[in-house]
């Protein structure tokens, strides 16, 4: 454990010394203050038309309306800023070559992984945090609203934010520049993304249900809308679970191959 | 406290080391010596448990590289060559991290890192930037960085490449002062490196054992021939036929007033060259034995098994 908590302790200190993290973290909160913004403003003078109109005016909502998008957005902005984080924790340890230090200590890979892991976690945690006067701000001017949707749309960022982070620590392990580890990284989340684009999920062929399923957006939108289901948490965990098991795989074979 | 057993390491198919078997007996310093490329470093990485052999195995007090790596890696204390660090951070942070991730104890990491700056002579950096240290200092924050978990063995890779005179002179000090505390392998492609800190010399090339000996013996058997080097003024025709004159006096080479003349084994001709030339009336300007570098070494001792196997 005190192993994980030194590689923790120096990944972010290194985020922190440097300006990889403010930079990450001060455009990462701009543009969702924009779209955030911008969504708030569009709902506000909808639903004063919508008011008009008794039956329209039961069906506002500031999930759907506001934070759905916002989230949907979000994922964009997420899939732009995580690489960025995640390209260098491995691929310049490779580069420096003080990954041979780091194998002739007495410490297992694993503790490495997840040390560097915990730390770039923390940054996208900390991302997210700062976006919560957002929802405080929306609850001012809505009294009614509720906290679950919000909430669950929460857990779908940052499970996402996790997942995209996994894939880019695998991407760092498998590269020793930095500039082809963020750049794949970019290729294979939007691949992801676009999977479930391929073949329409909907047209009844088994193909295009699969592809769907391993889509990424596919099983963000439930959490956007408010809706925690089961299926989704296994989705994003098993992502994360076999990036780094990959990963793994991947400091080994380099060993083994030297 | 080392054990090499038949350790072969193949990358792909080219074969880095073949079959090399060695051991280091607790305390000594142990020269590993060879050209780039003969394997040095392959085989270092080997016992530090950096990567597994191909085939054999290592044992460092008695725990197998294979079997209990972990515990392996705790008893070694490793410098690679052109150590790599984190640059951006200050010395004493470095060695806090790097102390507490081979897990020296909160108690006694503090008196650890004393002692460590302390031997390293390392007082004055201590709040600089790794990055920003010269050459030697960082040599010396690398050696640091090994010696901070106070680990039984020491495996240096070229610790002196890259450096200045002094520097060379102040790291290899530091080294013979740990002999007979720590078990010391260093790597080296420099032979009077290696006489002047090890006990105890492996030389390899191209992958294998081609030597294993003790200082003393090395310098016996290898130095067959003395070399001496003269700078005499006078047709050099002249000077050449007259030198090769003298009783046991092997080849003579000449690059325009600079001599080499090869001397045979356990015969000190210097007096007889040195009279020879000034009573034939020419003017001796210099007068040196040459001691052989590692090429030399290497290129007799190679030849040599050539020679022999021929015969």
């Amino acid at each position: 454990m005190r192993n994980i908590a030194e590689i923790y302790k120096r990944e972010i200190r290194f985020y922190f010394a440097t300006p990889i993290a403010y930079v990450v973290i001060i455009i990462f909160t701009i543009i969702f203050g924009f779209f955030f913004y911008r969504s708030l403003v569009y709902y506000s003078e909808l639903s004063y038309q919508l008011m008009q109109n008794a039956y329209y005016a039961q069906r506002i909502d500031l999930i759907m309306g506001v934070f759905s998008p916002v989230f949907s957005n979000n994922a964009i902005i997420f899939l732009m800023v995580i690489p960025p984080i995640s390209m260098r924790l491995i691929a310049e340890e490779k580069k420096s070559g003080t990954i041979e230090l780091l194998f002739t200590f007495p410490i297992k890979d694993i503790h490495i992984v997840l040390g560097k892991w915990l730390a770039a976690s923390t940054i996208i945690v900390l991302m997210l945090v700062l976006t919560l006067p957002a929802p405080f701000m929306a609850f001012k001017f809505a009294g009614a609203a509720e906290w679950g949707p919000v909430l669950a749309g929460y857990l779908g960022m940052l499970l996402m934010g996790l997942s995209f982070l996994s894939l880019g620590i695998l991407i760092s392990a498998l590269s020793e520049n930095q500039i082809v580890s963020i750049i794949v990284s970019y290729g294979v989340l939007l691949a992801f993304w676009f999977l479930g684009w391929i073949i329409d999920p909907g047209s009844g062929k088994t193909i295009g249900k699969v592809l769907g399923e391993l889509s990424i957006i596919g099983h963000l939108s439930n959490f956007v809308k408010g809706m925690i289901d089961t299926k989704d948490i296994i989705y994003f965990v098993l992502f994360i679970f076999m990036s780094l098991f990959l990963t793994l795989r991947v400091l080994e074979s380099k060993r083994w191959r030297g | 406290m080392i054990k090499i057993e038949k350790v072969t390491k193949l990358y792909g198919q080219t074969v880095a080391v073949r079959d090399i078997s060695f051991e280091v007996a607790e305390g000594e310093i142990l020269g590993f010596l060879g050209p780039n490329g003969a394997g040095k470093t392959t085989t270092m990485r080997v016992i530090t448990g950096y990567f597994p052999p191909t085939d054999g195995n290592v044992f460092v007090a008695g725990h197998s590289v294979l079997d209990e790596p972990l515990e392996v890696k705790r008893q070694i204390g490793y410098v690679p060559e052109n150590p790599a660090m984190y640059h951006d951070m200050r010395t004493i942070d470095y060695l806090k991290f790097i102390g507490a991730v081979k897990g020296v104890t909160r108690t006694s990491l503090k008196e650890r890192l004393n002692k460590t700056i302390e031997l390293c002579a390392l007082k004055s950096v201590v709040n600089k930037r790794v990055g920003e240290l010269s050459r030697g200092f960082k040599q010396r924050v690398a050696l640091g960085q090994a010696l901070i978990n106070d680990p039984p063995v020491l495996i240096l890779d070229e610790p002196t490449s890259g450096l200045d005179p002094k520097q060379i002179f102040e790291i290899r000090q530091l080294i013979k002062s740990m002999a007979g505390e720590r078990t010391i392998v260093l790597s080296t492609h420099i032979l009077p490196e290696v006489s002047m800190t090890c006990s105890k010399v492996v030389i390899i090339n191209e992958g294998e054992i081609v030597a294993v000996d003790t200082t003393e013996n090395l310098g016996k058997s290898f130095v067959r021939t003395h070399q001496v080097e003269l700078v005499v003024k006078g047709p050099s025709k002249e000077i050449k036929n007259n030198l090769k004159k003298i009783d046991g006096i092997g080849k003579v080479d000449n690059v325009g007033e600079r001599y080499t003349v090869e001397m045979e084994k356990d015969k000190d001709l210097r007096s007889k060259i040195a009279k020879q030339v000034v009573q034939n009336g020419f003017e001796l300007l210099e007068l040196k034995s040459r001691s052989m570098s590692l090429e030399d070494v290497f290129i007799k001792l190679v030849t040599e098994e050539e020679e022999g196997d021929r015969a």
